[in-house]
């Protein structure tokens, strides 16, 4: 057995259908426990309407935005999966895929930079990154399509030996920047060090990370706990219109680089769309988030 | 009934006042900053750049609209939509965009035609709240994310404009009924909840980058 051409491009679709209609069970997990720690009546209702909101989603069958994102996929290949076909070609078809059958139908969000014109195709779409997975038996797709709410938001700025203040200083000025815009309650993702691209990679991939799940190291670990509660300090709160419960998580990775640092800052909305699948040699298709 | 359900409030909260748009100007101004309701009646939506540009353009030209905007509910509200048999359309689902995006078009909008309503999330700034303090506008704010409730209160495309754009761009004339729940996030008297928030972030991050150099100092960092 293999994994497929047919299995990864029905998974590019499936996957992007489901991110549409999920806020995932961590997510939720988080949002219900932010009932116990906010303090504004007007906030604690709004909470309420986005529990409510994500529950008939997943009841109900409906989309959770009309926003349908920008396609964006992180695929990581096991070094011992077993591929049969042109799987970088299965996710351009498994898009288009999604893009003719979806039901209801989604709303044209491609864009040209270059002319502002919308469609359901362009250049480079569906923006893949591709990675790696030491002795893995599995391709690992991961959908979170990016919506404009957060999308705008995220920045890079690179700084030369900053201290730890300068980068927490730097975060809470990107977070002030970003205001009541970016849907929260959010997830806040932050790169450090390695190169610019680097960086940007971090910090996206980090906003994929589990709620409860802190970095490793003592030093992140710390500085996401320090962040989120200074984060919820600011007051923004829920949909931006006054609370404690600005952000969900804040997620930090780094890599080693050189004295110049860039340190990226990026926002995911409160749905949180992240779908991710393992699709082993067996033929075996697991839905894991 | 679930205790999820029940947890998440499905039907206590959703039990709110409900006003009738366009907005009559004693209705708009007897609104207050974080009131939730729910509206029946019209509004007309766009999420469009280029519907805004299109609109500046007609007024300076002095062109009339597809449809008149005086006195509107005008909302940057995204709607997806089916055509139907008798060739005219049925909302599927719809959700908010971010407003501030418009900040520039909007004062000129909002003082040409009088509106009674915006709407959407993330806020206008304050020459916004300026022109609707004049005219007697209020600003609702929409959940982003939140389409399976905002949906259920869009019950009928009444009519589009400007057809050659993308769907969600279309001057859109939608039917609602107990469309919510909406927050009045910034008020006819010239109030801004987000104007509130970003001064009082501003004032407090001097307090909030001592706490975290304390707290940092204390672990050693």
């Amino acid at each position: 057995m293999a994994i497929t051409y047919d299995a990864v491009r029905t998974a590019t679709a499936d996957l992007y259908a489901w991110s549409l209609r999920t806020v995932p069970d961590d997510a939720v997990a988080a949002l219900r426990a932010s009932l116990d720690t906010e303090t504004v009546e007007s906030a604690r209702k709004v909470l309420r309407f986005m529990l409510t909101a994500s529950e008939r989603a997943r009841t109900d069958d409906k989309y959770l935005c009309t926003d349908a994102g920008v396609p964006s996929y992180d695929v990581r290949i096991g070094t011992a999966a077993r591929i049969d076909g042109d799987i970088k070609q299965a996710i351009v078809d498994g898009f288009a895929q999604l893009c003719a059958t979806a039901e209801p139908p989604i709303l044209k969000f491609v864009t040209n930079p270059l002319t502002n014109q919308r469609s359901f195709a362009g250049k480079d779409m569906p923006l893949v990154t591709w990675d790696v997975v030491s002795g893995a038996d599995y391709v690992e797709m991961i959908c979170s399509p990016k919506a404009l709410g957060t999308g705008r938001w995220a920045s890079i700025e690179t700084f030369v030996s900053p201290s730890l203040e300068t980068i927490e200083r730097h975060v809470m000025d990107c977070v002030l920047k970003a205001g009541s815009q970016p849907c929260p309650p959010v997830v806040v993702g932050i790169g450090i060090g390695g190169t610019f691209d680097i960086a940007a990679k971090l910090a996206s991939k980090a906003t994929l990370r589990p709620f409860g799940t802190p970095n490793p190291e003592p030093i992140l670990a710390e500085m996401e706990r320090r962040l989120l509660v200074a984060i919820n300090s600011t007051g923004f709160g829920p949909m931006g219109t006054g609370g404690d419960t600005t952000a969900l998580g804040v997620h930090i990775d780094y890599a080693s680089g050189h004295g110049y640092t860039p340190v990226a800052v990026c926002f995911n909305c409160w749905i949180n769309r992240r779908t991710r699948a393992r699709l082993y040699n067996s033929g075996v298709i697991e839905r894991c988030e | 009934m679930s205790p999820t359900m029940s947890e998440a409030g499905r039907d206590a909260d959703l039990d709110l006042p409900r006003l009738t748009v366009p907005l009559s100007r004693a209705d708009a101004r007897n609104l207050a900053l974080g009131d939730v309701v729910r509206l029946d009646g019209e509004a007309i939506v766009t999420i469009g750049m280029p519907t805004h540009q299109r609109i500046m353009a007609q007024i300076a030209e002095e062109k009339p609209l597809p449809f008149d905007l005086t006195g509107a509910a005008f909302f940057h509200l995204s709607v997806c939509s089916r055509e139907t048999p008798a060739g005219g359309a049925e909302p599927l689902y719809v959700n908010p965009t971010t407003s501030t995006r418009f900040n520039p078009y909007l004062p000129t909008l909002i003082r040409r035609f009088g509106l009674s309503a915006t709407a959407g999330k993330g806020g206008l700034d304050m020459e916004c709240a300026r022109a609707m303090q004049e005219v007697g506008c209020v600003y609702f704010s929409m959940m982003g994310g939140a389409s399976p409730l905002l949906s259920e209160g869009v019950t009928a495309i009444v009519e589009t404009a400007w057809d050659d754009l993308i769907m969600q761009f279309r001057l859109t004339r939608v039917r609602l009924s107990g469309f919510g729940p909406l927050t009045v996030a910034i008020d006819a008297h010239g109030r801004s909840l987000y104007e509130d928030l970003a001064r009082d972030a501003k004032a407090k991050l001097p307090e909030i980058l001592a706490r975290l150099n304390a707290e940092r100092a204390q672990a050693g960092r």
